[in-house]
């Protein structure tokens, strides 16, 4: 039932510009956060913090080093224990899954780390592989068809199947973790800073495959960036994490209107102003 | 649901790298300790005119403690070691995570074949251990101590029975559990950095040859309990 929410994607997010996307009626929140709070020790990383994550949106997600980015894509995971609050995943409380649920959604998602986490003792191939002989019963035939597909689809050579993590470049590594993720044809995707550590035009490309398999795989993308470049091409929703609450979430035309002082600094700052001169008229 | 291929394969694997190849250092620092024990034996006991019970000490020492304290020593130190290194650089690099994230667990992919393939493996490296053993002391016996290898052998068989041998076999799996857990979470332990990972491999190997060597006084006590 809730695959006819994916085929509703052909309409871009981008168009409607709902600065308050928690009004607006349309949106389906495939991620609701509410109240979350969680630390470690008596040190509190969150503190009643709320987020959706929209069907069918590429949502990206800023904040200062060491805000808890990272914690927050952990939590939802469950990687990570919350102190309280409430998580709901595809419409369901995390809190009342039972374990074969829970197992039935973390089929539906993909989780591409930092830096790779792909599994250092098998190939590419069969890093690809592994969600899938864990869920599917597929002959090797198949399932070797099926990893050529996907690291095609994310712009490897066909030679790079057989390599091992180790012999991968960083591109290549994030590359290969990204079909790795959507080994199982997700319907969300978690990426953790994908365009970290690679050159302009490296973290360009990265931009652009996220966007085309984002329109036609019908993805939702939720993605961990400090790059303003991939923020500016391909997000459709930028929301922004500051002592230990979501500030603000919104279009990126909303977020350079905003006055708190961290988003001035952040998108107002040197660098951005770098970026965005070209796209407005040509100084002299 | 869960196809058990997956795991077969990486049980064969850790079976070939835990077992196959710890053949030969198995092999031969038994059959080296199976020398000296008889070498000293012969000389202690020839004071005595009693150089035959040499077989005797070989025999019992051997089979009832020697060759399972030594293999279990030895897989602490190679395959123990290797497990804690492996499952705490996984966890450094996220990969647990990879996993959980997918819905797979760690215990089950990770950790149970290795323990299922140690517990397999030490029984089996333990008979070897004995053979080597017992071989180098006959070898000892012979060119040493004028004890010939029809006369060590028929002398073993009146010294030792079955149950000699099933004493250190049967001990041989739990020292494999014992292992096998200290090393898993003890490289579930590993932190953030190299120096972590250091300290989780030494803590692993100390932590199961200790262990070993307290849960074989433990089973010598038991076995005395039984009068066996």
């Amino acid at each position: 039932m809730d695959d006819i929410g994916i085929l509703d994607l052909s309409v871009p997010a981008a168009t409607s510009p709902d600065i308050a996307p928690t009004i607006s009626p349309i949106p389906e929140a495939v991620i609701r956060v509410r109240d979350l709070v969680v630390g470690f020790g008596d040190k509190l990383i969150m503190k009643g913090l709320d987020l959706d994550i929209h069907r069918g949106e590429v949502l990206g997600f800023v904040g200062g080093s060491g805000t808890g980015k990272s914690v927050l894509t952990r939590t939802i995971l469950g990687l990570v224990q919350k102190r309280s609050g409430k998580i709901e995943t595809f419409g369901e409380d995390t809190d009342a899954m039972t374990g074969l649920q829970r197992r039935a959604t973390e089929r539906r998602w993909g989780v591409m780390f930092q830096q790779g986490a792909l599994f250092s003792g098998l190939t590419v191939k069969q890093n690809i592989q592994v969600p899938m002989r864990e869920y599917l019963r597929l002959s090797q035939r198949l399932m070797d068809e099926l990893a050529r597909l996907k690291i095609e689809m994310v712009g490897l050579k066909a030679d790079a199947a057989d390599k091992y993590p180790s012999e991968l470049s960083g591109g290549m590594i994030k590359r290969a973790a990204l079909a790795r993720a959507l080994a199982l044809d997700p319907e969300l995707v978690f990426l953790d800073e994908p365009t970290s550590g690679l050159d302009p035009i490296g973290a360009a490309d990265f931009d652009d495959l996220i966007a085309t398999l984002q329109k036609t795989l019908g993805l939702t993308v939720f993605m961990v960036t400090h790059d303003l470049d991939s923020l500016y091409s391909i997000c459709d929703r930028v929301a922004a994490l500051a002592d230990g609450k979501v500030i603000a979430a919104g279009p990126i035309e909303a977020m350079l209107k905003a006055d708190h002082p961290w988003l001035k600094a952040y998108f107002h700052g040197k660098r951005a102003r770098q970026l965005q001169a070209p796209q407005r008229s040509t100084l002299p | 649901m869960r196809p058990r291929g997956f795991r077969i394969t990486s049980l064969v694997s850790h079976i070939e790298q835990f077992a196959l190849r710890s053949v030969p250092i198995i092999v031969l620092i038994n059959f080296l300790v199976g020398a000296i024990v008889a070498q000293q034996g012969l000389v202690q006991l020839r004071q005595f005119g009693a150089q035959t019970f040499t077989v005797n000490l070989i025999g019992i020492l051997v089979l009832r403690e020697l060759a399972v304290i030594l293999t279990s020593i030895m897989i602490a130190g190679r395959s123990g070691s290797a497990i804690t290194a492996e499952l705490g650089s996984m966890k450094m690099r996220e990969e647990m995570d990879a996993l959980k994230v997918m819905g797979l667990s760690p215990i089950e992919v990770l950790i149970l074949p290795r323990l299922m393939a140690l517990i397999i493996s030490l029984p089996l490296l333990t008979f070897l251990a004995d053979m080597a053993a017992l071989f180098g002391g006959l070898c000892v016996a012979w060119g040493y101590g004028g004890i010939s290898p029809e006369a060590f052998i028929a002398r073993l068989q009146t010294s030792i029975s079955l149950s000699t041998f099933m004493i250190g076999i049967v001990k041989a799996p739990f020292m494999a559990l014992i292992i096998g857990l200290i090393a898993s979470v003890e490289g579930l332990a590993v932190q953030g950095s190299a120096e972590s990972l250091g300290r989780q491999v030494t803590a692993s190997v100390v932590k199961s040859i200790f262990m070993v060597i307290v849960v074989d006084g433990l089973f010598a006590m038991f076995f005395a309990g039984m009068h066996y």
